[in-house]
């Protein structure tokens, strides 16, 4: 039996592409193993969002060659775009796959073991003919609904590497959807590049979403990350649906309007806190997480501080904080006034330190209430899961099954900057 | 990727120019931008679309940025040549429900202008005021595209336009109604000022829309 491997860097979506490939290759008879052990395939499914992606994936490669130089090496995702000809001219790369026609990774794979070598480019291009994710990695079924952005904020590569915004037929993700809930998926997760601008012969994002949560079946959903700008009212009317978990990952990026408008993101740090409003006035500990940019050209200390504030201010559930580091070809590469490495350095520490606190606070604000958890791991009679805010929970009790919904009531939390949550059965 | 045949090239000024491109079945919004750069090169540029939605011709206004790459090699490029356009990108449009029934203001400064020009060329039965921040008085560009006090020329370098002085003092002087829907290009700076001016003056926040260029 062949092995294949994968390492997934960078977004839900990569994550999603990658469940799909390694389902695709179980299917096909191969074993899936760990990215650490002898693979005859490897497949890395790379990032370029920021140096640090790049530089990750790059180790990746190095380490895939070293552990087994007959292997096949497959890299796909952003950096394949982003540099193709620095890979392609890398010998222990066999096949550099530009996003478009990364759903054809498999066919590739198995054309090379038939002895036949088909350049990337001959492959069809299509975004969207993953199959279902059912043997990936996880609990939660990711469904991709959409591909690529045209927003072009002024730090962003992803427009360059990903293409147009382009959507997935509503009839396919709604047939998608149901199939994997036939299958006994219990929580579904839309994800895509820029899901809010989803626009479909005439249906829009929300629409999408409602239908979803029309769908038959003993199942929750969960949005991935969402711009804060492409949805309308309708959509924040959804997220009180039964159905629907309560957590959204909103963009945030600065909290100061001169470097929101320089990033020509399109809304306003007010009206992303009007948004948050409205949900949290429906359901107050609703899970609000966020991304934010440190050190965008010309952030001042008064930018920095109005970032600090908006984060106290909204009381996230968790704040990813990413150093702004230059790509090549977008607008804030020729802005001047980049912000020198050493203060992002001081900004991304205090802002750390403020998301940690502000994360553990939220957490503990559940001490006392109860969650419905997912279980994904079961460590003897310990399990593992999230609850339907997407904070992790874990409890004990006898023959509890993966992939099942229980309620706990938290009791505890463990110490630490990203703490789990401890609970009992009811 | 398309490739468009450069028509003509219109110097407004010595570093403001308009280049005309062969339409083909390029369609757009008005108000929506291309990028544009010569056929095959990488270096290339967000413009804004000046010419109306019904023109059967494609046409952008671009000034001269110093130092700048892309603005200085397109004014060199001559009729006959070949642009790559890609696009058109944006949501700086039009709401189709308000078009007949809203009053609007424009407020641009410098080429922030040109989508302006593409939306009132496009709906010129519109209400609109146009308010147009620039330095000097050459830089009211086409100004006659524009029918009697629908534009008013703001200079902050002389005293030539109808208002001596930056568009925020302009607003700050002259309140807006609450009602008007505005619409926002050019610098950010003039953005945010502005912005936060209009806010004040009671001009809720859904209608304003912004598109910044630098
Ligand atoms: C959505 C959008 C629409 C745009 N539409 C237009 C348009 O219709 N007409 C137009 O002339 N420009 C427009 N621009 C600006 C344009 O894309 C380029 O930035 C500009 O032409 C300068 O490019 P460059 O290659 O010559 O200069 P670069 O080499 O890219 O930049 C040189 C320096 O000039 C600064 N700079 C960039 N733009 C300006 C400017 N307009 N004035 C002063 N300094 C600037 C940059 O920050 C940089 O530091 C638009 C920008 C955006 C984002
Ligand atoms: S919305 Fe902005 S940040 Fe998000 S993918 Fe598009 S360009 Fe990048």
């Amino acid at each position: 039996m062949k092995k294949v491997a994968f390492k997934t860097l960078g977004c839900r979506l990569n994550q999603y592409e990658t469940d799909a490939l390694a389902s695709q290759f179980q299917d096909k008879g191969y074993e899936l193993v760990q990215f650490d052990e002898s693979a005859d395939v490897y497949v890395i499914n790379s990032c370029t969002v920021t140096h640090q992606s790049d530089h990750k994936s790059r180790n990746f490669i190095n380490q895939a060659n070293r552990r087994n130089k007959d292997s096949v090496l497959v890299v796909t995702g952003c950096m394949a775009n982003n540099a193709k000809e620095e890979l392609e001219n890398r010998k222990e790369i066999n096949y550099v796959v530009e996003n478009d026609q990364k759903t054809s990774v498999f066919s590739l794979v198995e054309a090379h073991f038939d002895g036949e070598i088909i350049h990337p480019s001959k492959l069809n291009a299509d975004l969207f003919s993953y199959g279902a994710t059912d043997k990936g990695f996880h609990t939660r079924s990711m469904i991709k609904i959409q591909d690529g952005c045209d927003n072009f904020c002024t730090f962003c590569i992803i427009p360059s590497v990903r293409g147009r915004a382009a959507s997935r037929p509503i009839q396919d993700i709604l047939t998608n959807i149901r199939e994997v809930i036939s299958h006994g998926a219990k929580e579904i997760v839309i994800t895509g590049v820029n899901i809010g601008r989803y626009e479909y012969e005439g249906y829009q994002f929300d629409d999408v979403v409602e239908q979803i949560l029309n769908l038959e079946g003993d199942f929750r959903l969960r949005i991935s990350s969402i711009e804060p700008d492409g949805f309308g009212e309708k959509f924040l009317g959804l997220l009180n649906h039964p159905k629907m978990t309560p957590h959204l990952h909103l963009c945030l990026q600065s909290g100061s309007e001169p470097v929101l408008l320089q990033m020509r993101r399109m809304y306003t740090a007010k009206r992303f806190k009007e948004i948050v409003q409205t949900v949290r006035a429906k359901n107050p500990d609703f899970n609000i997480t966020t991304d934010i940019i440190i050190g965008f050209p010309n952030e001042s200390e008064e930018d920095f501080s109005a970032t600090c504030d908006a984060i106290k201010e909204l009381n996230f559930g968790h704040v990813h904080t990413f150093k702004y580091s230059i790509r090549k070809g977008t607008r804030a590469e020729r802005m001047p006034n980049q912000v020198d490495e050493r203060i992002k350095t001081e900004r991304s520490e205090i802002l750390r330190n403020l998301s940690d606190e502000i994360k553990v606070n939220y957490r503990k604000s559940f001490i006392g209430k109860t969650q419905s958890v997912l279980v994904e791991k079961i460590d003897g009679n310990i399990a593992n899961g999230y609850g339907e805010h997407y904070i992790p929970v874990q409890f004990t009790g006898e023959n509890i099954e993966k992939n099942q919904f229980y309620k706990v009531k938290i009791t505890d939390i463990e110490d630490g900057s990203d703490p789990v949550l401890k609970g009992e059965i009811l | 990727m398309r490739s468009h045949k450069v028509i003509e090239i219109r110097n407004l000024t010595s570093s403001t120019y308009v280049i005309r491109m062969e339409k083909n079945d390029f369609t757009f919004k008005t108000g929506q931008y291309i990028t544009l750069g010569f056929s095959g090169s990488i270096d290339r540029r967000e413009y804004s679309i000046y010419s109306s939605e019904n023109d059967n011709f494609l046409e952008v206004l671009i000034k001269e940025v110093e130092n700048g790459l892309v603005s200085k090699k397109l004014k060199r490029c001559k009729p006959g040549d070949y642009l790559d356009v890609d696009g058109p990108f944006g949501h700086f449009s039009l709401e189709e429900s308000e078009i007949g029934r809203k009053k609007f203001l424009f407020i641009a400064t410098g080429t922030g202008i040109s989508p302006i020009h593409s939306f009132v060329e496009t709906h010129p039965e519109m209400d609109y005021q146009v308010l147009h921040g620039v330095r000097i008085e050459e830089e009211a560009y086409e100004k006659d595209s524009y029918p009697n006090g629908k534009y008013i020329l703001c200079t902050s370098r002389e005293k030539s336009g109808d208002y001596h002085g930056r568009v925020t003092d302009y607003l700050m002087k002259n309140p807006i109604p609450s009602d008007t829907v505005c619409y926002l290009c050019g610098n950010c700076h003039m953005i945010y000022e502005a912005y936060d001016i209009l806010e004040k003056q009671g001009i809720s926040l859904g209608p304003i829309h912004t598109e910044v260029y630098f």
